[in-house]
């Protein structure tokens, strides 16, 4: 009877165990039920799903303090840990997730590329299939509203601010010197590879505090984190040959890339507008290392380069043309570590370093430039929740600069300067909801040149309007030391200043993104000086100013008809400036007011072919005309070009290219130039200023050679 | 009743309630089973439930990612529920990983998880998915050259890429039919260790001929 008993106990405290009864209510923050949460005691079976009206009881046998665990997609889990007995007619409530797609997202000024953006406007492939682009991302990137088309420079001119206003880092470091030098009537290129990036994001304004020393734009490009495998790629051109190898390891790999460019054979046999001693010849070579570690990344880049030609180009006040013959040698190193920290920390250094030698020979005058310049960051980042994250570092740049001259009527000269700058960081990225955030950042820079303290605010601010469309706003003031080319001749200035308001309108459709954004910039501080040519006898100032407003329009479609992918830009941009030697305000020679580009790819599966075509329209930009009273009176012509091109694809691993740049052959005129001296009849003889060649020609093949013939060039059309 | 009853009784008890546990795993292994034919979410949560209370064992977060993976491909054109869907299926992927590395069937459910990306959008996601989705097959064949999840799923993909390309298709269906045999003699590691593919593999045969 006892032992009865005592059987009849044990069974009793085994079934007893199951009696508590767990239940209660699931709702959104605006009371909304929710239906198919997922709804359990953490470590235990027990557990259910929510109903229709977001309910939801559950038996279970636990006892003591336990965690019951909420958990539905797009919504963050919610955790609540009491005594068992106290877990009934829980009124519970779900936040949504802000790391979800559809959260909102700041993007005033900003245009990603890369699948890892909720908000990327280009592709990763559009860098290399747009038919006016060649195979250079800066090129690409010009199809975007935002930037003006200079035809002749080739360089991005961002909303009314020169080239140099730009500035480009490759993981976050900055690249002193990123194109390569051609002759004056020639569009330069990007130095990388853009097989080498995954990431590109382009800021036409109110950028991070993270970045500085930029009155306009920053290009930020990420080389790729893991190679998919090993593989050998053969590139056959009709302007030269590219060779490259990546090569995988247990935790590392190396990716090792070379190409010559030779343009005699082309010349030879598509004159253009240069007299020709030698063409245009050059070299590059890329290596990536990679290394991961338990709880990092390590980085190393390094590319070198070297480009050279002689020529004689014609010249309105020479009769036997000028005699131009260049030689650049680049060396870029870029090394990084992006690790974690635990507890939420992430920590990132890098450092860069750049060496710049190039000679000039124009006419008499001999000039060699050398620059040594490094860059040095280090940040740390801090997640306090989904909801709030802090970023804040600091960095250091370095830029030793020196210019040899001589001529036949001056002795050797040489002279130079030192640009050292440090500066300081700290931004905070703030999720009130879903649909309301901001990133409000402070940047500190303090020049050793100019013995200068600078202070820049950045604020930006997004509201989600609907489902699909949001509005956001930037504000910032921006810093950036003047060019070397006036710094090597006096040093004795200040900053000149920015400031940027901007104004962003973003709609998302699948397969549809509708971009609009008003700008005002106003410019201070702008470098003067009261001579021709920016020299040694020219008195400098900073007592420029500026201004450019306008409205960018983005459009891009790839759902409506099916196998084409298109997009539309256009832009809207009026500006003034007085600074450099400018007797006025007047509205300088590389801002057009209307800009137009049309982008379209065309898939043919039968024929796996990709048929791209881009136009570009741009309107007349001033030059001075001397018969005529008044500084930069005048206008050019339109500029119109149409390109096209067709990427084949013979077998996965094989593909032909074909491009034709200006394929209607359109004369263009990127302005005029006058005789210094007028002739016996008062007047002032002209030249116009064309492009080298008005038409250019492509053809390619490249072949991917891996183990196991399965990586392939669909990656490259 | 003296000490060594008292003993032994409780270790009867102990073991019935360890049996029980046993049985409860079993039994819900079992319900998500029977319930993802009708329910994959509910299934991929009472998956998600037992992985929860079973930290060691890789099989239920494989399938909590599974049936949200396999889901996936019937909302390809719901961009942010898939994404959100993707988020979740990869956070499960990376717990079965961490319980259980260098595992050729995990490395098959990454591949298709980065399939179902592929498929959403080709332009956006060929580019850096695909020599991803190939590199984790032929690692997977590496360690398990006789797995037919891993042989089949391979051809699969392969057979996909020939098509596109309007290649041969003929030595992957050789693929197939060599996984086809491999289903014949497979025998699962236990009572819930991955066993699926089968009728895929018939399914792919019938397109083959």
């Amino acid at each position: 009877m006892k032992q009865t008993f005592l059987i009849f106990f044990y069974l009793l405290t085994l079934s007893a165990t199951s009696q508590t009864i767990i239940n209660g209510n699931v709702t959104d923050t605006k009371n909304q039920p929710i239906e198919g949460a997922n709804v359990y005691l953490d470590g235990t079976y027990d557990g259910t799903t929510t109903d229709e009206n977001g309910n939801f009881s559950f038996k279970t046998s636990e006892t003591g303090f336990k965690t019951l665990k909420v958990s539905f997609l797009a919504f963050e889990t919610l955790l609540l840990t009491k005594d068992i007995s106290e877990l009934n007619n829980l009124q519970l409530k779900l936040r949504e997730d802000v790391n979800a797609l559809d959260t909102v997202v700041i993007s005033a000024g900003t245009f990603s590329a890369g699948d890892n953006s909720k908000i990327s406007v280009l592709k990763p492939l559009d860098v290399v299939t747009t038919a006016s682009a060649l195979g250079d991302f800066v090129g690409a990137l010009q199809t975007l509203p935002g930037t003006t088309t200079v035809a002749e420079d080739g360089r991005l001119f961002v909303r009314g601010g020169e080239a140099e206003e730009t500035q480009i880092f490759i993981d976050g470091i900055r690249v002193f010197t990123p194109y390569v030098p051609t002759t004056n009537n020639t569009p330069t290129r990007g130095r990388y590879s853009p097989f080498l990036f995954d990431g590109i994001t382009f800021s036409t304004g109110g950028y991070s505090a993270e970045f500085g020393q930029a009155l306009s734009s920053v290009l930020l490009l990420n080389t790729i984190e893991e190679p998919d495998q090993e593989k050998t790629d053969i590139g056959i051109m009709s302007v030269g040959a590219s060779l490259g190898h990546t090569e995988k390891w247990e935790s590392s790999s190396l990716s090792v890339n070379g190409s010559y460019i030779n343009l005699a054979p082309y010349v030879a046999l598509f004159p253009d507008r240069n007299d020709w001693i030698k063409p245009f010849q050059g070299g590059s070579g890329e290596a990536v290392f990679r290394q991961k570690t338990n709880t990092g990344l390590l980085k190393l880049y390094s590319a070198f380069e070297f480009g050279s030609f002689d020529l004689i180009q014609e010249d309105i006040n020479f009769s036997e043309g000028i005699h131009n013959k260049m030689n650049n040698q680049n060396l870029y190193f870029n090394g990084s570590y992006k690790g974690s920290l635990g507890g939420n920390w992430s920590v990132f250094g890098g450092l860069s370093y750049t060496y710049n030698k190039s000679e000039f020979e124009v006419m008499d005058d001999n000039i060699a430039d050398k620059e040594n310049s490094y860059h040095a960051k280090f940040k740390l980042h801090h997640r306090f929740s989904n909801r709030f994250k802090i970023n804040f570092g600091a960095e250091y740049f370095v830029t030793n600069f020196n210019e040899a001259y001589d001529n036949p009527f001056i002795n050797d000269i040489s002279y130079g300067f030192k640009n050292n700058l440090s500066a300081a960081f700290a931004e905070s990225d703030v999720f009130f909801s879903k649909n309301l955030a901001l990133k409000a950042g402070l940047r500190m820079e303090y020049s050793e040149l100019f013995e200068q303290l600078t202070l820049s605010p950045r604020l930006s601010l997004a509201y989600k309007t609907s489902a699909k469309s949001q509005v956001s706003l930037a504000y910032g003031n921006f810093f950036q030391n003047p060019n070397n080319n006036i710094l090597k001749f006096e040093q004795d200035l200040n900053a000149q200043k920015t400031a940027h308001y901007i104004l962003n309108y973003q709609l998302n459709n699948d397969g549809q993104i509708f971009r609009a954004e008003a700008f005002y910039k106003d410019y201070k501080h702008l470098i003067k000086y009261d001579t021709e040519y920016a020299d040694f006898n020219s008195n400098y100032n900073n007592s420029g100013s500026a201004y450019a407003t306008g409205i960018d329009l983005f459009w891009r479609d790839s759902k409506s008809i099916k196998n084409l992918d298109y997009w539309v830009s256009y832009s809207f941009l009026d500006s003034e400036r007085d600074y450099n030697n400018y007797p006025i305000e007047a509205t300088p020679n590389f801002v057009n007011t209307h800009n137009l580009s049309l982008v379209t790819k065309y898939w043919i599966e039968n024929w796996r072919s990709q048929f791209g075509m881009s136009y570009s329209f741009a309107s007349g930009r001033t030059y001075t005309n001397p018969n005529m009273a008044g500084f930069l009176n005048q206008k050019t012509k339109s500029y119109n070009s149409l390109s096209v091109n067709w990427a084949y694809l013979i077998s996965p691993q094989k593909i032909l290219y074909l491009s034709v740049n200006n394929v209607l052959g359109i004369k263009n005129v990127n302005g005029y130039q006058y005789a210094d001296t007028p002739d016996s009849n008062g007047n002032y003889a002209s030249r116009t200023l064309r492009p080298a060649a008005d038409q250019f020609f492509f053809v390619g093949f490249f072949w991917t050679i891996s183990e196991k013939g399965t990586d392939n060039q669909l990656k490259n059309l | 009743m003296t000490i060594l009853k008292h003993f032994i009784l409780i270790a009867a008890i102990l073991f019935t309630a360890n049996m029980q546990s046993q049985t409860q795993y079993e039994q819900g292994m079992q319900k998500a089973f029977d319930l993802w034919e009708t329910n994959p979410i509910e299934a991929s949560q009472l998956f998600e439930r037992i992985a929860n209370a079973e930290p060691d064992n890789w099989l239920p977060p494989y399938y909590a990612a599974e049936t949200l993976i396999l889901n996936g491909f019937t909302k390809l054109n719901d961009k942010s529920a898939l994404e959100a869907q993707l988020n979740k299926a990869q956070n499960f992927l990376n717990d079965a990983t961490a319980i259980s590395k260098e595992n050729p069937e995990i490395m098959v459910m990454q591949a298709l998880l980065y399939t179902v990306y592929v498929a959403s959008d080709g332009a956006k996601y060929g580019m850096t998915l695909s020599g991803k989705v190939m590199a984790l097959y032929t690692k997977a064949e590496a360690i398990a050259p006789n797995n037919p999840r891993v042989v089949l799923n391979k051809a699969d993909w392969e057979i996909g890429g020939a098509r596109y390309f309007g290649q041969d298709t003929q030595p992957f269906c050789k693929d197939v039919e060599r996984a086809l045999e491999l289903f014949a003699t497979f025998k699962p590691e236990s009572k819930f260790a991955p066993s699926w593919g089968k009728e895929r593999a018939e399914e792919i045969l019938k397109d083959c001929k």
